[in-house]
């Protein structure tokens, strides 16, 4: 009898890993599945194709919603890696790092909040909704993200090089680009894949913060959604899966050198 | 001269003007977007086009009414619901992660983290598949005469589901991260120095391991407080919540005024929730760091 308690009590805790997975990956699998079903009828298996693919890479439609999304993604990225660099370096350089609590407060607040304030103060202000909201609000984010990140890298770089640099006549700048830079570079890159991914994820600001015209992949799926279960949205939604396996992959091959979490 | 005076004025300046783009931006689209909500919030029939009314109280005594109290709490609970599930789940699952697998852990931890990173909207859709009138649960169920005829969509349970399942990565990698923290010559110590296991975990692992926790807590409760995606897919807006109320006041209706007010009040009871939430937890995790001191005297 306590032997078999034992075992009950080893096996647990195993067990219990299994069924979270299982629960975590079986609706994934069952949408990858159907993205490979002939039939137009969502939950009816007929046999395998690649038809849904083809119709997605030939609608107008999702390669519009893609364009917007990677042309947001890609300003969101280099403006907030761009003013992350510049803001940490002045922060450390002037001593002021209490300032840094003020990118914080970005994601103490539901993001539905940060929606809907940008969309009344940019509407006060007739500001058109478009690509250029959405970068801005997307923006937002990112720096809440890349600017703890790079300060961390930032703070790990041994003052001796760039000492070193200045001492054997280099100016500022060329230390800035040849010394500081480089040695920044892994941080820049995760913080970038961060926010590049941030930036595909996000639907509120896009949904308060965008126009007909400037629809990106989320708001697509979420609009397909309301009208019903396509298989159309099952292949991009396998896209979008493969292409987060491929970033986490890369991620975590780097994670050795930069802590994300 | 003068100019020459400038640039070196500039040149000295250089790590102040570095900075101005990044606290400029923030200034402008976080907090003055913040301020202009709240301003507006006690403005009388404010719209998008222009300032109506004058000053007025009117928005948010119109606000404390039963109907609005009921969404906020109703929010409130299933957030609160929401984060327990989402820690009951996942702390087992880092522990594991962390200290248990050997071999397996990158992969265990790839497929963590691969959720974690994709879009909200992709897992919402896995489940329609899922909870569909000829989706998996009910093709399985009525293999043994049990199926139901409607979809098993649209109603609080299936909400909370997905809920947990969109949130459970969010709960789990801060956990997995402050247990990976802790060195494992520590576990073994305590149990070399005769603690058994309910001892090693409630007083090594689960104080280390706080950190980590509040951050998960954190992470899932406030916005899941304010989820508006799921609701609306998966409820067809059946649980009505806090964040299908605030986009109506702003999308649909044209009394934004009355949504920046509810917004306010949402913002502030969240405030306090958050507080109590860091009280509840401190306390717990103090009285077990006290336990383990009275243990050794």
């Amino acid at each position: 009898m306590g032997k078999i308690k034992r075992y009950a009590s080893f096996l647990f805790l195993p067990l219990f890993v299994v069924f979270t997975y299982v629960f975590m990956y079986v609706p994934i699998v069952v949408l990858v599945v159907y993205s490979f079903n002939k039939s137009s009828l969502p939950y009816m298996w007929t046999s395998f194709s690649v038809d849904w693919y083809r119709t997605l890479f030939y609608s107008s439609a999702i390669l519009d919603a893609f364009k917007n999304s990677m042309l947001v993604a890609f300003g969101a990225v280099v403006l907030s890696l761009l003013m992350s660099v510049l803001l940490v370096v002045g922060l450390v350089e002037l001593r002021i790092e209490r300032l840094l609590t003020m990118f914080y407060g970005t994601l103490i607040f539901p993001e539905i909040v940060l929606g809907v304030s940008l969309l009344s103060i940019f509407v006060f202000f007739s500001v058109p909704l478009g690509i250029v909201t959405l970068i801005v609000g997307h923006t937002l984010f990112g720096l809440a993200y890349s600017v703890p990140i790079i300060y961390s890298r930032y703070k790990e770089i041994n003052k001796y090089f760039i000492e070193a640099s200045m001492d054997l006549g280099a100016t500022p700048t060329q230390t800035f680009f040849r010394i500081t830079l480089p040695m920044l570079k892994p941080a820049l890159f995760v913080s970038g894949l961060l926010v590049f991914i941030i930036s595909l994820d996000d639907f509120l600001i896009a949904f308060f913060c965008s126009s007909v015209s400037s629809q990106t992949l989320s708001l697509y799926i979420f609009s397909m959604l309301r009208s019903g279960v396509s298989p159309v949205v099952n292949a991009l939604s396998t896209i979008m899966l493969l292409v987060t396996s491929v970033v986490v992959l890369v991620l975590s091959s780097i994670n050795n050198r930069i802590r994300i979490f | 001269m003068k100019k020459s005076d400038l640039k070196s004025a500039i040149k000295k300046e250089r790590f102040f003007f570095a900075m101005v783009p990044a606290v400029v931006w923030q200034g402008l689209f976080l907090f003055l977007p913040l301020l202009f909500l709240v301003v507006i919030s006690f403005i009388k029939g404010w719209s998008y086009t222009g300032v109506h009314g004058g000053f007025t109280l009117e928005n948010y005594t119109s606000l404390l009414d039963f109907s609005h109290l009921r969404v906020l709490f109703r929010s409130f609970f299933l957030a609160l619901i929401n984060t327990t599930v989402c820690l009951l789940v996942a702390f087992p699952v880092s522990y594991f992660i962390s200290v248990k697998s050997r071999r397996w852990k990158n992969c265990l931890l790839f497929f963590l983290v691969v959720p974690f990173f994709t879009n909200f909207l992709v897992l919402v859709y896995s489940w329609f598949f899922i909870l569909e009138r000829n989706g998996v649960i009910n093709k399985f169920l009525s293999l043994f005469g049990l199926g139901v005829s409607g979809p098993l969509l649209y109603n609080m349970p299936a909400v909370l589901l997905v809920m947990v399942y969109c949130y459970l990565p969010f709960m789990a990698m801060p956990i997995y991260s402050s247990l990976e923290k802790i060195d494992k010559s520590l576990l073994e110590a305590s149990s070399d120095l005769g603690a058994n296991f309910r001892q090693t975990f409630f007083k090594v692992v689960l104080p280390m391991a706080f950190s980590g926790i509040r951050t998960g807590v954190f992470l899932v409760f406030v916005p899941s407080f304010g989820e508006f995606v799921i609701p609306t897919l998966i409820g067809k807006g059946e649980p009505f919540l806090v964040g299908s109320l605030v986009s109506y006041y702003f999308t649909q209706s044209l009394s934004p005024s009355f949504g920046a007010a509810f917004t306010s009040i949402s913002c502030v009871f969240l405030v306090i929730v958050a507080f109590l939430w860091f009280v509840l937890l401190k306390l717990i995790f103090t009285k077990n760091l006290r336990g383990s001191d009275n243990g050794k005297n």
